[in-house]
């Protein structure tokens, strides 16, 4: 369970977040929405420990990320950009990442062949196409087998067999159980994998239910999203 | 000790380490090796002045291995990916792997001083070796203390490198700034001809542990031995512990997105 509870974050004089509250349930697939530069990536790296919130608390099952014990085996992340050093192999990236949560070099070699990375494993990261970044960090994500995935924007870069493959995959995961929150701005792709939505426009909530009923009386959630982001919301529909 | 094994691992397969390593296991040899086949005739006719520096001078000059090691174990953090692949560095993944950044620093410094150590005393092999093939019989004998003192220094050297590079997040300045003053033009030196204070500065002070070692009273000059090798050993460490407290805290506050 992910808990954002009136979450303020203040970046200079702009104020990024204005006291945003959800949550991300077990079993479900969270969708995180809203145009770019809302708030989405600020939202997670707070969750994540990596910027602090000017106020407010976010929560990985009740705890901090930083008080959580073997961060890797309950949350696995995979953010902007690939998260690795372009001079090192993937499958070096993926090794000093095991070694960090104590698991066994065959565990990258597992993560290797669930993101389908294994024949690229030993080229450098820098010699790798942003589909294959992205897939390097749901492996970084996945090493842990965590019951936890946060993913910004997953689906971006990949081809339409990549997207296919991190749709069924992430539906998977939340059926045993588990605990899935994405962000992105891609409607359609988002439709057909979130159970829960989430919208975040100018660092303030402004929907949050089950997919159903943030759609609404919209014919689609594109439909919903626009007409509730849209600088003249209700003209646009 | 995760961590520590994790902050391992990524050193080791970094390209630029062996870069680092090579530099740190030879360096002091090549600088040794010219500067004893200069000094040969007058170390055998016995006229040498310098005799209590051979090999030393090479451990002195030869630091920037660990400067390189240092840097790089900070800068490659933050070395930002291309704009095409999302803009994002590598410091994201190390922090969503140790959830304390404080074991992430100590784990990091760790590492880089078990390299440093190790590195060191490959490089005391190598310049003793090339010591006694360019000297023979003349070489003179290699005191335990002062090669302590000297692994030390590169120790200490190392985790300056760290502590400044993780204020800059960038390795440029600080690997130009370093290099350039334990080599070319020592800012201590520049700054002695000011102020005697420039002798309690990190290097200056550090290089006593195995430097200047001759007995004669301080006359003013900067390569006099002026503190005890425990002193400037002692001066350097504390060098060490106030910039690494310095960068801990800010490191600990800053947001890893600004």
């Amino acid at each position: 369970m992910l808990t954002m509870n009136n979450l303020v974050k203040h970046r200079g004089n702009q104020e990024i977040l204005s006291g945003i509250s959800f949550r991300a349930r077990p079993g479900r697939v969270t969708g995180f929405l809203g145009p770019n530069g809302a708030g989405k990536s600020s939202t997670l790296r707070i969750l994540l420990g990596l910027d602090r919130a000017t106020s407010g608390s976010a929560l990985i099952n009740g705890k901090t990320f930083a008080e959580l014990h073997n961060p890797l085996a309950t949350v696995g992340a995979a953010l902007d950009g690939f998260g690795a050093h372009r001079m090192r192999t993937g499958r070096a990236h993926l090794r000093w990442i095991a070694r960090a949560a104590g698991l066994s070099n065959s565990r990258v070699e597992e993560v290797l062949k669930i993101v389908g990375l294994t024949n690229a494993a030993d080229k450098r990261v820098g010699k790798y196409s942003l589909g294959m970044g992205r897939r390097l960090g749901m492996a970084a994500a996945l090493l842990g087998d965590p019951k936890i995935l946060i993913l910004d924007e997953p689906v971006n870069g990949l081809d339409p067999e990549g997207i296919r493959w991190i749709r069924t995959f992430l539906r998977e995961r939340a059926q045993s159980g588990n605990t899935v929150l994405l962000s992105s701005h891609l409607m359609g792709e988002l439709a057909e994998t979130v159970d829960d939505v989430v919208i975040i426009k100018h660092g303030t909530i402004v929907a949050d239910g089950t997919l159903e009923e943030v759609i609404g009386n919209h014919s689609t959630l594109e439909k919903a999203f626009f007409a509730l982001t849209s600088e003249h919301a209700g003209e646009v529909v | 000790m995760r961590a520590f094994n994790a902050e391992l691992s990524k050193l080791f397969s970094l390209p630029g380490i062996w870069l680092a390593f090579l530099i740190g296991a030879f360096a002091p040899a090549v600088i040794t090796a010219l500067d004893s086949i200069v000094q040969k005739e007058e170390i055998i006719a016995g006229v040498s002045t310098r005799l209590s520096e051979v090999g030393y001078i090479g451990l002195a000059l030869g630091v920037q291995g660990v400067i390189i090691l240092g840097v790089l174990a900070v800068s490659s953090e933050y070395l930002t990916e291309s704009s095409e692949s999302g803009g994002g560095a590598q410091i994201t993944t190390s922090l969503t792997a140790v959830a304390s950044r404080l074991h992430f620093l100590l784990a990091k410094a760790g590492a880089v001083t078990v390299i440093s150590i190790l590195l060191c005393i490959v490089a005391i092999m190598t310049t003793v070796s090339t010591t006694y093939l360019i000297l023979g019989e003349y070489t003179p004998a290699f005191e335990w203390s002062r090669l302590i003192g000297a692994v030390c220094y590169w120790t200490f050297t190392a985790l300056l490198a760290l502590g400044i590079t993780l204020l800059t997040k960038n390795g440029i300045i600080p690997l130009a700034v370093l290099m350039i003053n334990s080599s070319v033009v020592s800012f201590s030196v520049l700054l002695y001809k000011v102020t005697k204070l420039a002798l309690y500065l990190p290097d200056r002070a550090g290089l006593e542990m195995f430097m200047f070692t001759s007995d004669t009273p301080f006359t003013g000059s900067l390569f006099d031995r002026f503190h005890n090798p425990f002193t400037g050993g002692l001066i350097m460490f504390t060098w060490v512990v106030v910039i690494f407290i310095i960068a801990a805290i800010v490191f600990h506050r800053r947001d890893v997105a600004a």
